[in-house]
């Protein structure tokens, strides 16, 4: 583990949370597979009526619902403040402590296997709930006590993009919406453009978890801000936001560089597998900040200028 | 003193009725949120805030229920099994009969099963396997009555089911290899009342044959031969019941997952208490595992709300010193 094991895992789960919800990792550990598949997603915004949440329940088409909101997902939380409706968010899940501010809603318990109870208690008209099958069984107890929920899950971008526009709607700030989504989509293609013409691409590994390794694959937001910020993912050909896998892999695919955090850094240099690995061994790291990169949010424009300028600093000048 | 046997159960079967009355008023009052106690009663009748009576009325009462079903099942079943195998270490859990059921639970919700019906019909047929596979390793080892021999034989059908398990789960998302984890487990939690009725179904005809047949479990008691000079053939007898049993187990399994030592913990209370015939015990064993599993439930939701503990961990903690506790006083004698 980490030398500061508590906030090490603190911010993997911050980060796991967005990417597969997963809250222990040991439990995957302990059992060795790989990660899911994103779905599809719709290349085209859909909004209009008919539109299903993740768990195939109708999404609201205006904001008869938005009184009195609990978000059980750090990634929906951090984004009711950027869209200047935080007021109405009466419960956050323990993990949503983005921003700061947050800290200030009362939290009603976990975000996976929420205590409907305690949800219950401060009398929502919607529950953000982030679409996995454990929590279910909590949509369902909600939709019994006749509790409007939204199911939403966010491992790419274009889902992220969908679910700013869903909770536009559906929270009546429409425009607020599109113009958050504008403005991270404008950042990025800024930096997609001065990356354009790089002639070298580092091949590169994001560990999350580093026993067993756990890291991202094509079906990560990481993933593609890697490769917006010029950058190639050595997991890339995998599907999966995360998956574990074997040092042995890792080393056979050879990354030229080691993407970190400043505090996981000195973790890794003295940990005893992961010097089998040059980029390791050699220092060869590239420095992120969770701070932006922890949840698909609308910090990832400014993501993707971080990650750009770490790996080519060549750029600086070039770059937002 | 014999003649005294049956009103002191009586006493204690009512004092049991009163304290799971009790227990279960104060599971409805405390929980994430809590509620005064008049509260909470008008929120029963429908007159409390709104939010009170979803709460009490359809998350908090059918789990308080489901606790206590499940309890009461598990201990008739650890009673029964006990009976069949003359040998009060017996319960499912230990016996790899529970794991049988979380098997055949868990391989049709990997395959993506997630009806009542399916995973309960697959519980029942894996309890029925692992009672068959516990039986005949403990006859081919020819000790079919030695404690050792058949809790070894348990333990290790239970660590093939355990290894069966994640082997089915290698290739499930995370999200769904944790969601069978935390029911491996044990927990009330996603309790409705919809599983509230089939629990009750599965005790009132399983744990009611048990109870038909509890003079057969009283013949079975006094050994082998005796029995069969009664008339009994107690192969037979003992296979039936065994069956039932592990079925009860497999329906506790298939309601809120797996919990463990229950059948172990409260059976042999019951018989500490005094009662001697098996039909005394059962219905004792039944109030007492009922009274233990909606206390247990409620510790798992208040101590660290509004998070859980699991159900499983809690009857693991109270009822492992209990077996040691136990295994030392039945090899001593």
């Amino acid at each position: 583990m980490f030398p500061h094991p508590r906030l090490a895992r603190h911010i993997l789960r911050l980060r796991l949370v967005g990417l597969t919800a997963v809250t222990v990792a040991v439990l995957a550990a302990c059992t060795g597979s790989t990660a899911d598949a994103p779905r599809p997603v719709n290349a085209a915004p859909s909004s209009v009526a008919g539109d299903t949440d993740d768990f195939g329940m109708p999404v609201p088409t205006d904001a008869r619902y938005a009184a009195r909101v609990v978000s059980l997902n750090p990634t929906t939380t951090e984004l009711l403040f950027a869209l200047g409706v935080d007021s109405l968010l009466v419960g956050r899940s323990r993990w949503d402590t983005f921003p700061r501010a947050a800290q200030r809603v009362p939290a009603v318990g976990d975000g996976i296997r929420p205590n409907v109870e305690a949800i219950v208690a401060v009398r929502p008209t919607l529950v953000l709930v982030y679409a996995t099958p454990e929590n279910r069984a909590a949509v369902e107890a909600l939709a019994r006590a006749g509790i409007r929920t939204m199911a939403l899950r966010v491992d790419r971008l274009e889902q992220w993009h969908q679910m700013v526009q869903r909770l536009g709607i559906a929270l009546g700030v429409e425009a607020t919406a599109g113009l958050v989504r504008d403005s991270v989509q404008r950042t990025l293609d800024r930096v997609r453009a001065a990356t354009a013409s790089l002639t070298e691409r580092p091949r590169v590994v994001w560990p999350v978890w580093d026993t067993p390794p756990m890291v991202i694959g094509a079906g990560s937001y990481l993933d593609e801000l890697l490769t917006i910020a010029g950058a190639t993912n050595v997991f890339h050909d995998r599907a999966e936001p995360s998956l574990t896998v074997s040092m042995e892999e890792i080393v056979r695919r050879a990354p030229d560089r080691v993407i970190v955090s400043a505090q996981q850094a000195a973790a890794f240099r003295t940990r005893p597998g992961w010097q089998a690995l040059p980029a390791v061994r050699e220092g060869r790291f590239v420095m992120e900040n969770p701070d932006l990169t922890g949840r698909p949010s609308v910090t990832m424009g400014m993501a993707a200028v971080q990650l750009a300028k770490a790996l080519h600093p060549q750029l600086a000048d070039r770059l937002p | 003193m014999k003649h005294r046997m049956p009103s002191s159960l009586t006493v204690i079967g009512v004092l049991g009725a009163v304290l799971l009355v009790l227990a279960a008023i104060l599971s409805l009052a405390f929980g994430a949120v809590r509620f005064d106690v008049d509260v909470m009663f008008a929120a029963l009748a429908g007159t409390a805030t709104p939010e009170a009576v979803t709460i009490i009325r359809d998350l908090r009462a059918p789990r308080v229920v489901l606790a206590a079903l499940v309890g009461a099942a598990l201990a008739m079943s650890g009673g029964a099994l006990q009976g069949t195998m003359r040998n009060p270490l017996a319960e499912p859990y230990l016996l790899g009969v529970s794991g049988g059921a979380a098997v055949g639970a868990v391989i049709v919700m990997a395959l993506g099963a997630s009806a009542p019906l399916w995973i309960t019909g697959a519980a029942f047929l894996g309890a029925a396997i692992a009672t068959v596979l516990v039986t005949l390793l403990a006859h081919l080892s020819g000790a079919r009555g030695d404690t050792r021999v058949l809790i070894m034989a348990g333990v290790v059908v239970g660590a093939f089911a355990n290894a069966v398990i994640l082997v089915a789960l290698a290739d499930a998302p995370p999200d769904r290899i944790r969601g069978a984890l935390w029911w491996m487990m044990g927990s009330a939690a996603d309790a409705t009342w919809g599983s509230v009725v089939r629990t009750a179904a599965a005790l009132l005809v399983l744990g009611g044959a048990i109870l038909w047949r509890a003079r057969d479990l009283d013949v079975l008691a006094l050994g082998t031969e005796p029995a069969a000079a009664l008339g009994v053939d107690v192969d037979r007898v003992a296979r039936q019941l065994f069956l039932i049993g592990s079925w009860l187990a497999a329906a506790t399994v298939a309601a809120a997952g797996l919990i463990g030592f229950v059948g172990l913990v409260v059976p042999n209370i019951a018989r500490a208490l005094g009662a001697r015939h098996h039909r005394g015990m059962l219905w004792v064993s039944a109030l007492l595992g009922a009274l233990l599993l909606v206390l247990a439930d409620l510790l798992a939701r208040t101590v660290r709300a509004p998070a859980e503990l699991p159900l499983g961990a809690i009857t693991a903690l109270i009822g492992v010193p209990f077996f040691l506790m136990r295994l030392r006083r039945s090899t001593a004698s």
